[in-house]
């Protein structure tokens, strides 16, 4: 390429330099925008949260945390998923005696001797 | 007629045909490399098939390989492109289906096209609730920058230093995108460098994390982003597109591009053109630019040197790019206050290879911690990867275009 028969080492450490300070400059810059904006749409809930907190009982606060609401949700939902059903412990067959159906009845059953009459 | 069908004719005929098969070819001259690249285009297609490494990307570019490579077919006409530029005045007479498809990688229309697909799958929520993770975004590009150093050093010339560098953004699109118009006789190696070493993200990383960490960096967890609103989420794009555009406009195509996809998934009253740009869209440009930049990969331009210190200076770039975001992750818990420190591990998901190595950042830490959950934390560097590799794409083609 002949464009570039005049770069040597010097130019290219300068161009990795330059190229690698401007990729942070630009992304910098984004920082301060997105910012700004951040700060923008945050005001109101900022200022409503601080009102709060003023005004309201601190354990009014903490229940609205979102976070602690969540790992208290979590610790509720662990705790009855580890609950167990409250069992008797017994483990004999207590009923044994089965629902009367004709399917299972000895009377209409084929090995039944015939009836004297 | 009865000459014509001599026991003579039927033996010139028959030697004619088997001296013009691809058989043939491949024990004339050269041939046998083409043996060697169908080869290496069927161990990619084992990668892809088997072990699963980008399947999507590679099963294609190793199909594309394989059809260039076969010799006789004339699937790909390299002279056609020769020098840089579409040599329009043959193109009709000769140009085949994979001339055409190459078409789109040459113009830069296909990494544009898949950009906007990936902006339509991207949530930069995470970016927004937190921006310095632009800051590891940034610092992930180290990698781009020394490998450009890097491959001077082996002599490669500037314009393909620059193109052998972007390997270090693994961003398969932005590296298509640049070498197409800087160096597009390394396409071939280049995107096969950029995708393989993307797919073993999590082989690469995780050593590099561990060495330049020590267990109560890993340990560190991370306040709860704050909640982003949707407001904030459709004015990112605009604003992005804007500020970047004006600083670098020749990151704009990419950029604008990422951008639009993302604006057609927030505003969310084009749900239709954001389905499609995900689903459809990204498909078939994605089967396009697999096999055009499979067919770039000939025998001539791949089994070279170069090629060996391409792959070398790939896992390089790799390598500096993921240590450069956990440097200055740790270099930025210098200055945070207690409580708002950065663990460091979510500084290698600055690379961009959305969502790999922010899904990296997640298992590594979850090693040390299983509580801890730094995802949605990894996701911020790690789309601000993305930005900071299409912004230094745009660096080196101004700087070098």
């Amino acid at each position: 390429m002949d464009k570039f028969v005049n770069v040597g080492w010097p130019e290219m450490l300068l161009m990795a330099l330059f190229g690698f300070l401007m990729v942070f400059t630009v992304l910098v810059l984004l920082i301060f925008v997105m910012k700004a904006m951040g700060w923008f749409f945050t005001r109101e809930h900022k200022a409503k949260v601080a009102a709060t907190a003023t005004t309201a009982h601190p354990h009014d606060h903490a229940i609205s945390d979102q976070e602690l609401a969540a790992a208290i949700i979590t610790a509720l939902k662990l705790y009855k998923s580890a609950l167990h059903d409250q069992e008797s412990e017994m483990l004999t067959i207590n009923r044994i005696t089965r629902a009367y159906s004709p399917w299972n009845s000895k009377i209409h059953g084929l090995t039944q001797l015939p009836e004297k009459k | 007629m009865m000459t014509l069908f001599s026991d003579n004719f039927i033996i010139e005929s028959l030697v004619k045909f088997v001296e013009t098969s691809g058989f043939m070819a491949f024990f004339e001259g050269e041939g046998w490399k083409c043996i060697v690249m169908i080869a290496l285009a069927c161990f990619l297609l084992y990668l892809a098939i088997k072990k699963q490494f980008e399947p999507l990307l590679l099963l294609p570019i190793a199909f594309g390989m394989l059809l260039t490579n076969l010799p006789g077919a004339e699937m790909f006409h390299s002279e056609l492109f020769a020098g840089g530029h579409v040599h329009w005045d043959i193109f009709v007479d000769k140009a085949g289906l994979i001339d055409y498809l190459y078409l789109g990688v040459k113009l830069g229309i296909y990494p544009c096209l898949i950009f906007v697909g990936v902006g339509a799958m991207t949530d930069f929520g995470p970016l927004i609730a937190n921006p310095k993770s632009f800051l590891l975004g940034a610092a992930a590009q180290l990698g781009i920058f020394a490998t450009f150093l890097g491959a001077y050093a082996l002599g490669f010339a500037p314009n393909e230093c620059g193109s052998i560098g972007i390997i270090g953004g693994a961003d398969g699109p932005t590296s298509i995108f640049l070498t197409a118009r800087l160096a597009p006789e390394l396409l071939g190696p280049i995107a096969i460098a950029a995708y393989s070493y993307m797919a073993l993200v999590p082989v690469i990383q995780p050593p590099i994390m561990k060495a330049l960490t020590t267990k109560s960096e890993r340990l560190i967890k991370m306040s709860q982003l704050r909640q982003v609103s949707k407001t904030e989420k459709i004015l990112f794009p605009v604003i992005i597109s804007i500020v970047i555009s004006l600083l670098l406009p020749s990151a704009a195509p990419l950029v604008g591009c990422l951008m639009l996809g993302n604006l057609m998934k927030e505003c969310g009253v084009v749900d239709r053109l954001s389905k499609t740009v995900q689903n459809e869209l990204m498909n078939i440009v994605v089967i396009f630019l697999g096999i055009s930049v499979g067919a770039t990969a000939t025998a001539a331009s791949f089994l070279n040197l170069r090629t060996l210190f391409i792959l070398a200076l790939g896992i390089i770039a790799f390598s500096f790019g993921s240590a450069g975001g956990v440097l200055l992750a740790k270099f930025m818990n210098l200055f945070a206050k207690e409580g708002n420190k950065i663990n460091p591990l979510i500084g290698s998901a600055g690379v961009s290879a959305v969502p790999m190595a922010a899904r990296v950042s997640q298992t590594v830490g979850q090693k040390e911690n299983p509580s801890n959950f730094l995802l949605m934390h990894a996701m911020g560097p790690n789309v601000a990867g993305v930005v900071g590799s299409a912004v230094a794409a745009g660096i080196l083609l101004a700087f070098l275009g």
